[in-house]
């Protein structure tokens, strides 16, 4: 009975902690950082743009090459609010236009068009269509005095503009226009829509220019452009005209030797000479209506850049040069800024920003940048200008640079800086700091000399050592004064090194952009090294198939698909080698396999081929590889003409007409610290534990039913297999495997099979506890053999030892995707299950407690079940918000979650990447064997203080009644 | 908030919009955050509040709208699982049927043409049948208002140290009076008139428990070998002589063994709260 209640009392302390873990207040941006990001803002998508006329201030707004809108503050760079356009993270394009005086932004991305309220991030409609929107506009005057918006969209055989009621949505009018044109964009002046079209069949467009009328939309005229095959695609089109009040369209000809302007509703147009070797042109305009027409040439050469700024005479419609800014050397970004009639064009080179008005070529403002070592490589951006007094302009532009950064530069001087690189993040790893190597290098030195010369240099070294020692004693005041007081911090030491609990870790991140990072895990987050690692076209991302750090070595491989690779030191970022695309075979991915020259990255070859190897380097595993969309296939490498070649050994198939939708394998690092569970009446349950083992997911999508198969990759054995029906194939299927444990989540909709007919609805996770027998004290088939191979049968009617299985299925309250398992140094700490709520934006990590399989379904646990700490099943899992490890923040867009052990057993630090890049640290059992920040160090010592006291206090006191009562006569 | 965006207008051309684009007997179905005590200004909601029905093979997704609406159009007819997502506060499952509507069974909820709507609550984890609540739309624009459950909690409180908090512990509150007694007592004593100082030290003297209270009498102890630690186990080995046959002392082994058992119903007690909290 006391040992029973002893027990009890334990498990319940366990359970009880583990089910309301949540974090602490005081924790968060100590153990936790956050990188909000958007997304590399693009050039067309990105301006400044005041929420509420009745207010000056003004947001700076963008439309993201990830498909994320968001409103920026200028004055420091915070995120306001931010967006999903889409739903969900894109490939770049998209819309997004402001019209001047109003309080909606309005954004087109796909089929779909929506206004969102640019104070709050709300919406305010939005509106789906058939056809691919092709182009935005706001038209700026109407005839009932708001906004309205104009939108183009290309459905199959039809060109269909549309007037779109600008505060509530509807469809004023519409356009349809049945015939093959590519239809390009929309455009208005103040009495007219135009809408150009690309005419005429592949590499010999015409461009074809329809006016539209404002009120009704019925088509007035129709006016070719003739380009004599100048046009060979829609990219080659420049710029339709913004609402200026003569917009025009401009296209170049094949050479880039002369600009063809036409000033839209006329029939012809002029011709204008660009520098020689032009190799790019940009036009900016104003895009407000009473702007003055004047528009900017930007030609980049190959050394240089320049600038033609041009006027159109209203009434005349003819274009004239006005003047041109001088050639520089290097890159630059132009701007331009509007206020009244008035048009400034800013321009920002490598090291100053100069500020022209449109009208004269006279410099208002001219400004040496102030940056530091780094060149600012500037590729676009934004700008306003002030005038502050009659001769004095303030101007502040935020441009983006080649390093994919958004920064701020108010008057030269550089403000603030978005890192917005680190967002569309592909794949990251862990790497260890590398060990100091002269330390390292002594060690080793002294280990292989002979005992009396190594005792000896040991000896020099710590003599060596104590000229250190007066700043070690030192330091020593201050370290206890900030340990006590609680104000000491981790991040002290700019330089990143090891620490004692393994909490500074590098993260190797690579973007879809071709960069690479490394992110100082220890210090929140910070950058370490950044580079361009891949020369991708553009267009084109950089699809990372593996991403390996060899720790040992201080090495990290990234492995892209084309074929191409890159090793670079894990702490610095120095490539030690590169490999571009193209030059070895396309691969499908990668995995690590263990050689007698040690572990490398095995590629593997599209369609899951695999290639010989010198004999050296072959793997002395099987290899499994995805041969086909439903096949997988196990190869060992045998020896054949002094080469090591694979050699299929296996396959595997699911069921016809399944598709395989998820495959998870085991962590690198899965320490199992106990091979068994410990029941409640004192028997063992052993756990099945196969290092050999992934989980396939196969989803039939006729049928709806999902088949979870356990195999063998040595034998190719099913272990287990379970099918489950109503499973939705179009939403996420994800599953995990770790320990002696794997489960599976998916949206489902089924009818129990029980006597009373029941219908389920929702998100699900089914998870399966492999034990090596059904019933307690047996170690089933195999016994207590230290050794067991999946290929000889035990005992040949039964084949290899098939684990017991014991599974429960949960119904979430929402969705979770990106699985990830905890991983603790050495496995004791219970584990945890890592996971992103797409919905809420959050990470969450719910407690392996809390999905337990053998949890009684029906009935209270007995006594000995709630030792276990097993409580009684229920269907449904709340995801608690308490239980999310990024708490309130508002992570967005996870693509990934990766899990690493620090060296204090109770942490696993988390990172996660996707669109923002969040990292932690979780405590699954609690930090058992760290004091953390709710350890009151001053109270301690209060306390100790204070009984010190007392005994002095009390020390005489008591010595005075000792002494009387020995006087006192007996009574 | 946005004085400028006529209200009802905007159900009228959502109507009017789903007729435009939408395939035949398509709802538009529009769910409403109203005022609550809970969220007295639905307007602070943030922005990435947002609302979502799923079904076997269909999923639509709305964002809250400056007027606290989520406006979902073009719903194929089915029965849907509706729920809010939102970072600050938590809504209840909702179960949302679009039903395609033949000519004559014309029922008189909102919706497009062709299709009536009916929105209950839902208990997850429930048979789906297990209907709550029915929602009733609002008169004006039709639209669902959902519930909302509370506001989310993310964060723990760290037990801070407060010299009260201690006070309040029931064993500290025990020692502190037997402390008092052990002060008090002999102070007691000494203010008594003799009569009945020499009364209370004869009856002291028969109870053992006060001569262990009052500290070691040299030459009165009646109780001199008494052994505490096995009076507390229940061992009695001390007391053997005086209690009475096995049945009294069974009787405090019982009482004991319930005292032991609340403890454990109170631990139980606990367990099932923190579950019923998580699950």
């Amino acid at each position: 009975m006391h040992l029973s209640f002893q027990a009890l009392s334990l498990s319940v302390l366990l359970a009880l902690p583990a089910s309301v873990r949540a974090v602490f207040q005081d924790e968060v941006g100590h153990i936790d950082y956050h990188h909000e990001l958007l997304g590399v803002p693009q050039r067309e998508t990105t301006f400044f743009h005041r929420p509420r006329t009745e207010e000056k201030a003004s947001l700076l707004y963008t439309l993201s090459d990830l498909g994320v809108l968001g409103a920026v503050n200028p004055s420091n760079g915070a995120l306001v609010w931010r967006q999903l356009l889409a739903g969900n993270v894109t490939d770049g394009g998209g819309f997004l236009r402001a019209a001047e005086d109003q309080t909606w932004l309005v954004g087109a991305y796909g089929s779909s068009v929506s206004s969102w309220d640019a104070l709050t991030g709300r919406n305010a409609w939005s509106l789906n269509s058939n056809g691919v929107v092709k182009d935005v506009e706001i038209m700026e005057i109407t005839e009932r005095g708001g906004k309205d918006v104009l939108a183009l969209h290309q459905e199959p055989g039809a060109t269909v503009a549309r007037r779109i009621h600008g505060a509530d949505g509807h469809v004023v009018w519409e356009h349809r226009e049945v015939n093959k044109d590519i239809p390009l964009q929309v455009s208005t002046s103040l009495d007219k829509v135009f809408v150009v079209t690309l005419h005429g069949s592949l590499l010999s467009y015409s461009l074809k220019v329809m006016v539209l009328d404002t009120l009704t939309g019925k088509k007035l005229d129709e006016i070719p452009l003739g380009t004599k095959g100048e046009v060979q695609s829609p990219q080659d089109v420049m710029f339709v005209g913004a609402n200026s009040a003569a917009p025009i369209v401009a296209w170049t000809d094949n050479g880039m030797t002369k600009l063809k302007v036409n000033v839209l509703g006329l029939k012809s147009k002029q011709e204008f000479a660009l520098p020689t070797d032009t190799v790019d042109v940009e036009i900016h305009a104003p895009h407000t209506i009473q702007s003055s027409p004047h528009f900017l040439v930007h030609s980049r050469t190959k050394p240089g850049h320049k600038a033609d700024v041009f006027h159109i005479d209203l009434k005349s419609n003819v274009i004239t040069k006005a003047y041109e800014l001088p050639l520089l050397e290097g890159g630059s970004a132009f701007s331009t800024s509007s206020s009244g009639a008035n048009v400034y064009f800013t321009r920002v080179t490598d090291n100053e920003i100069i500020v022209t008005s449109s009208t004269s070529h006279g410099i208002l403002g001219r400004w040496s940048l102030k940056s530091g070592a780094e060149k600012l490589g500037a590729l676009h951006g934004v700008s306003e200008v002030i005038k502050k007094a009659e001769d004095s302009y303030a101007v502040r532009a935020v441009v983006v640079t080649d390093s994919d950064d958004w920064t701020q530069i108010v008057n030269g001087e550089l403000g603030w800086t978005r890192l917005e690189g680190l967002s569309g993040a592909v794949a990251a790893t862990w790497a260890e700091f590398p060990q100091s190597e002269d330390l390292a290098r002594t060690l080793e030195a002294e280990a292989h000399s002979n005992p009396w010369s190594a005792y000896v240099h040991r000896v020099k070294r710590h003599i060596d050592d104590l000229q250190y020692l007066p700043t070690y004693l030192q330091s020593i005041p201050k370290r206890l004064l900030s340990s006590i007081v609680g104000s000491e911090s981790t991040e002290s030491t700019d330089e990143a090194t090891r620490d004692s609990f393994g909490f500074n870790k590098l993260v190797v991140l690579a973007t879809k952009r071709g960069k690479l990072y490394g992110l100082d895990a220890g210090n929140h987050g910070k950058i370490v090294w950044s580079k361009n690692a891949n020369e991708t076209p553009s267009g084109k991302h950089w699809d990372v198939k593996a991403i390996h750090a060899d720790n040992a070595k201080g090495l990290v491989t990234v492995r892209g698909s084309e074929g191409q690779f890159i090793i670079v030191k894990s702490d610095t970022g120095n490539t030690i080698e590169a490999m571009p695309s193209s030059l070895f075979p396309a691969v499908d991915g990668a995995t690590i396999v263990d050689s007698d020259a040690g572990p490398w990255l095995l590629p593997i070859e599209r369609d899951g081929k695999l290639g010989d190897v010198q004999l050296a380097w072959a793997p002395k595993q099987t290899v499994v590889t995805r041969t086909g969309e439903n096949e997988l296939q196990g190869f060992r490498y045998v020896e054949k003409d002094e080469l090591a070649s694979p050699i299929p050994v296996w396959s595997f198939s699911p069921s016809t007409g399944q598709h395989i939708a998820n495959i998870a394998t085991r962590p690198q690092h899965d320490p199992i610290a106990s091979i068994g569970r410990v029941l409640g009446d004192r028997t063992v349950k052993y756990k099945y534990l196969n290092p050999n083992t992934i989980v396939v997911a196969a989803v039939n999508n006729k049928t709806s039913v999902l088949s979870t198969y356990l195999l063998d990759t040595v034998s190719g054995q099913v272990l287990a297999s379970s099918s489950y029906e109503g499973v939705d194939s179009n939403k996420d299927i994800a599953c995990t495997l770790s320990e002696n444990w794997f489960l599976c989540t998916y949206y489902g909709q089924y009818q129990l099979r029980d006597s009373e007919a029941q219908n389920l609805k929702g998100y699900q996770v089914v998870i399966s506890d492999l034990y090596e027998s059904e019933v307690a004290n047996d170690r089933g088939p195999l016994g207590d053999a230290a050794n067991f191979s999946s290929l000889d049968p035990i005992d040949i009617p039964t084949g290899p030892a098939i684990p017991s299985v014991v599974s429960k299925t949960f119904i979430l309250s929402g969705p979770i995707t990106s699985l990830a398992v905890t991983q603790t140094r050495q496995g004791i700490a219970i584990r945890q299950l890592l996971a992103y709520m797409p919905e809420s934006h959050s990470i969450i990590a719910i407690p392996r407690m809390l999905l337990e399989p053998r949890r009684p379904v029906g009935r209270d646990p007995t006594p000995a079940e709630l030792e276990e700490g097993l409580v009684k099943y229920v269907p449904a899992i709340e995801l608690d918000p308490r239980m999310t490890v990024s708490h309130a923040r508002d992570v967005l867009g996870v693509r990934s979650i990766i899990a690493a052990p620090a060296i204090l057993e109770s942490t696993c630090l988390v990172f996660a990447y996707g669109v923002d890049v969040f990292g932690s640290r979780v405590t699954p059992s609690q930090a058992f064997d760290i004091l953390g920040k709710g350890f009151n160090k001053v109270t301690l010592v209060a306390t100790v203080a204070a009984l010190f006291i007392g005994v002095l206090g009390l020390g005489p006191m008591v010595r005075k009644k000792q002494i009387n009562m020995r006087w006192q006569a007996p009574m | 908030m946005l004085q400028s965006i006529a209200k009802l207008p905007l159900a009228v051309a959502l109507q009017a919009l789903s007729l435009l684009f939408s395939p035949a007997s398509a709802a538009t179905i529009t769910l409403s955050i109203p005022p609550s005590p809970q969220i007295p200004n639905p307007a602070a909601l943030p922005p990435s509040t947002h609302a979502t029905l799923t079904a076997l093979g269909a999923s639509f997704l709305a964002p809250l709208t400056t007027d606290n609406t989520f406006v979902f159009r073009n719903v194929t007819p089915g029965s849907y699982l509706g729920d809010v997502h939102c970072a600050t506060h938590g809504f209840a499952p909702l179960r949302v049927d679009v039903i395609s509507v033949t000519a004559g069974d014309d029922d008189k909820k909102t919706g497009g043409d062709g299709v009536s709507l009916r929105v209950w609550e839902t208990f997850r984890g429930n048979d789906w049948e297990n209907k709550g609540e029915e929602i009733r739309p609002a008169v004006v624009g039709g639209a669902f208002p959902v519930k909302v459950l509370g506001s989310k909690i993310y964060y723990t409180e760290r037990g801070s140290f407060n010299v009260l908090s201690i006070l309040k512990n029931p064993m500290i509150l025990m020692g502190l009076v037997s402390l008092a007694l052990f002060i008090g007592m002999p102070k007691l004593v000494e203010n008594m008139d003799p009569e009945m100082r020499a009364e209370f030290e004869e009856q002291s003297k028969k109870n053992p428990m006060n001569s262990l209270m009052s500290g070691p009498q040299p030459g009165s102890n009646p109780m001199g070998n008494f052994d505490v630690a096995g009076f507390l186990a229940g061992q009695g080995s001390g007391s053997k002589e005086e209690s009475e046959p096995s049945s009294g002392n069974g009787g405090k082994k019982a009482g004991r063994v319930v005292y032991v058992w609340k403890f454990t119903d109170l631990a139980f007690g606990l367990l099932f709260f923190s579950s019923d909290i998580n699950d």
